[in-house]
């Protein structure tokens, strides 16, 4: 039996002793479902259920390696041309995956190896140091920090976005741990459905602070001054100078130096705003609006004030959000990278939330957990250490062979990083 | 809700229309036509919408004593049918882009009460307060000017009445947004409302060409329609040779490159030749791209001759001022900020992957439109290169 036909057949045991329990996302039958089988990378598209029951028998049947839904709404969901499924709109779908974005501890777990070059090492490079291609082949893993960052991430989404900005309801929100390295967020309402991908563009940019116009918030310089942003100014004017005021009030020196340096303003003008912060701050509790900093020059104010959005806006997967056509991860199913369920979870539940090392057994995702010792081999040449449930297991190099808990043989052999022996 | 009948008059787009005169609403085209030339003075009809499409033909930005009486109606549903009978975009979008402001006209006279009532009759979330409602501070200079408005529209609806509209200031990030309500000022709202009005107007252009001809000869059975409607057709004939009218950017002196544009240019293009309005950004930027590729003054000065807003010596003058000037496009990180960029919309390889660069044994973006012309051309060269040493082989 190869390790995939093993996979898929656990992934068939869990999905039995699930039924009847699958959760039921809304509009069930008007959605297009697909799955990813184990033996291809192919994506088999435009299925429908009519019920949970027959998404459940096909998930028993098959087992397949990833399953998605999709977040829109179709009279024909199972039609393969998409012009003719009859749209009737979309769910807003946010994704926050810590691919997409830097964390220091990738330095640590992620590897990458080049496949012109085999070149390889750790972190997250845009290009190959040494021959500068950009073929990569990636190895990321899991890890609390990165997990905590996403969260930090969707909290930031929630309470300082949706519900303050946009008045979305919390009972509209959805949640779910993708089963791997991130988060989904889908807000389920008739109007927001009917948001047209332009429309999720303008919401995308107002989230991530993309595309802002600082001049048309009130930057300009006027002869030999700089006219800057009002604070009273509802919307982002507001949360730009806030968020300079909270980091102004709590970071050390230090703190504020190398998160100037992160911003890409050089010594001279950093010192510069280190000797005139507390005025600045001053000026911007006052809704003062001439703004003086020695050396700041409006092309200073647009790379400072760049910087300190970066900070504020969330960090999402853009384009999730602008396609109306996506699928995403069917919640309760489970990923196959790792052989952990893509779990709901409550906005309330969300803070103590933490998806490797769950006490409320009815949201722990990792759904294979046992103290059954089961042996591998390791087949790739460097895997780093993993943590779950407070056990740390690696790190291990290629042709190690180890007795691990049956959910870590499970999640490595998912990974491809080992094999059965 | 009910809404007073003498808003319907004034503005016969509102959806109260079909619910008050139902009659006229589920009616055959044609029989209305008909029954309209019948009850009303045909001459009148005619002169009521004659002024608007030479008004429009003269890129005119108002007409003069606009009726608002039930004969308005009539008029305003004549006109759209003539639209699809004359199935010519460049005139309907000159009609919807001179009807939209002469709305706008009206609007901005209206009271607060009369711009709810048409919210709420465009089943629009707005909120209205009788006392306005501060939202911030402007401060130039010495000057504090407090920011405040009666109106607040849900972040959905403007996103929707906004879609097509992409100036900065317009842009959700750059608004005032909470509650999921952006603060808007009355005029905006008018702004927003014109744009409806508009777009109401653009006719998707009929591709059943069948069913466009099948109506066309019955309803230009109808005398005094088919009157208009030859008018109509006469004097935009003059107009397209006055305007030199044409669309074609090849020029002889020297090398045709259209096909090596960048899809943000194609996608301008397109819009002039289809006579959408252009926003200015759109303006300056295909003005600066084709007087960088040394496009002939008057070829460039015809693509915007199709603009609803055309006008000649203007045109002429900002071509030549930009070309002093030596003004360069838009670098592709700007038409990103301005949402011009059109890579993804395209899916264009090129502007999506970059290329690769022998120069510096590197995978490089695309930074400017420019580029891609040059990146574009030079592997046309090297195919054309290839394909010649190909046939020298085969001899």
């Amino acid at each position: 039996m190869t390790d995939n036909t093993y996979l898929k057949r656990l992934f068939q045991a869990y999905y039995r002793e699930l039924k009847p329990n699958i959760p039921v996302i809304s509009y069930f039958e008007q959605r297009e479902f697909g799955f990813i089988p184990w033996d291809k990378q192919i994506m088999i598209r435009h299925l429908s259920f009519k019920t949970p029951g027959s998404l459940l028998k096909e998930l028993i049947e098959n087992g397949p390696r990833h399953v998605y839904s999709s977040g829109s709404l179709y009279l024909k969901p199972d039609n393969s041309n998409m012009n003719k499924k009859e749209y009737q709109g979309c769910d807003l779908i946010i994704d926050i995956d810590v691919d997409h974005f830097y964390t220091s501890c990738k330095d640590d777990h992620d590897r990458w190896y080049c496949k012109e070059c085999s070149e390889s090492g750790k972190g997250m490079p845009s290009k190959c140091p040494k021959c500068k291609k950009t073929k990569f082949k990636i190895l990321n893993w899991i890890c609390d920090n990165c997990l905590k960052i996403a969260k930090g991430e969707i909290m930031k989404l929630v309470y300082n976005f949706l519900i303050p900005d946009f008045g979305v309801k919390e009972s509209d929100i959805k949640i779910a741990f993708s089963g791997h390295r991130g988060y989904h967020l889908k807000v389920e309402n008739e109007k927001i459905r009917q948001l047209s991908s332009e429309a999720r563009r303008e919401f995308v940019d107002y989230v991530t602070g993309e595309n802002i116009s600082f001049e048309v918030l009130g930057l300009r310089e006027i002869g030999l001054n700089i006219y800057g942003l009002i604070k009273s100014n509802i919307g982002w004017s507001q949360k730009i100078l806030t968020k300079i005021e909270n980091i102004v009030n709590n970071y050390s020196n230090v703190q504020l130096e190398h998160l100037l340096l992160k911003f890409g303003l050089k010594r001279n003008i950093i010192t510069s705003f280190l000797n005139s912060k507390d005025d600045f701050v001053e000026t911007i509790s006052k809704n003062r609006s001439l703004w003086i900093i020695p050396n700041f020059g409006i092309t200073t104010w647009n790379t400072f004030l760049n910087g300190i959005i970066h900070e504020i806006g969330a960090k999402i997967d853009e384009p999730v959000t602008v396609d109306i056509h996506r699928l995403i991860r069917y919640p309760g199913s489970l990923h196959g990278a790792t052989g952990f369920k893509v779990q709901e979870i409550e906005l309330n539940e969300l803070e103590i939330f933490n998806p490797l090392n769950e006490n409320n057994e009815n949201l722990n995702p990792i759904v294979f957990k046992s103290k059954n010792i089961q042996k591998i081999e390791i087949i790739e040449t460097f895997v780093p250490p993993t943590e779950i449930a407070g056990e740390i297991y690696g790190p291990y190099k290629k042709e190690d062979k180890v007795e691990v808990p049956h959910h870590i043989a499970v999640f490595l052999l998912c990974k491809g990083v080992a094999k059965t022996l | 809700m009910s809404i007073q009948m003498e808003l319907i008059y004034h503005y016969p787009w509102l959806p109260s229309l079909n619910i008050v005169f139902s009659s006229i609403a589920s009616q055959d085209p044609i029989e209305f036509i008909t029954e309209t030339f019948k009850k009303y003075s045909p001459t009148e009809i005619q002169e009521r919408i004659l002024i608007i499409f030479r008004a429009a033909f003269e890129n005119l930005e108002q007409i003069m004593d606009y009726k608002v009486d039930q004969l308005n109606i009539h008029c305003y549903l004549i006109l759209k049918i003539l639209l699809y009978t004359l199935n010519n975009p460049v005139i309907t979008n000159r009609i919807a882009n001179l009807y939209s402001k002469i709305t706008y006209e009206e609007l901005i006279n209206e009271s607060d009460a009369y711009i709810y009532d048409i919210c709420m009759d465009l089943n629009l979330d707005i909120k209205y307060y009788q006392l306005p409602i501060e939202y911030g501070i402007r401060i130039i200079k010495d000057q504090r000017e407090i920011l405040e408005t009666n109106f607040r529209i849900n972040y959905i609806d403007y996103l929707k009445l906004s879609a097509n509209m992409r100036d900065e200031y317009r842009r959700l990030v750059n608004n005032p947004l909470s509650e999921g309500y952006v603060f808007i000022q009355k005029r905006n709202i008018i702004r927003l409302l014109q744009e409806y009005v508009r777009q109401k107007l653009i006719l998707k252009q009929e591709v059943d060409k069948t069913t466009l001809d099948a109506f066309k000869s019955e309803v230009l059975k109808v005398e005094e329609f088919k009157e208009m409607h030859e008018i109509i057709s006469n004097e935009w004939a003059l107009k397209e040779e006055e305007f030199e009218y044409s669309f074609e950017l090849d020029f002889k002196s020297l090398k045709e490159i259209s096909g090596s544009y960048p899809p943000c240019v194609k996608e301008t293009l397109k819009k002039a030749q289809e006579g959408q309005n252009l926003i200015h950004t759109e303006r300056l930027y295909i003005v600066w791209f084709l007087n960088s590729l040394n496009y002939p003054e008057d070829k460039i000065i015809n693509i915007f001759s199709t603009l609803p807003d055309f006008n000649k010596e203007k045109t002429a003058y900002q071509v030549q001022y930009a070309k002093k000037k030596g003004y360069i496009p838009y670098s592709c990180q700007s038409l990103k900020s301005y949402s011009l960029c059109m890579a993804k919309k395209y899916k264009d390889e090129l502007c999506l992957e970059g290329y690769f660069s022998r120069k510096y044994d590197t995978q490089r973006e695309i930074k400017h439109p420019l580029s891609y012309v040059r990146i574009k051309q030079y592997r046309i060269s090297n195919i054309q290169k290839n394909s010649k040493n190909q046939i020298k082989k085969n001899d």
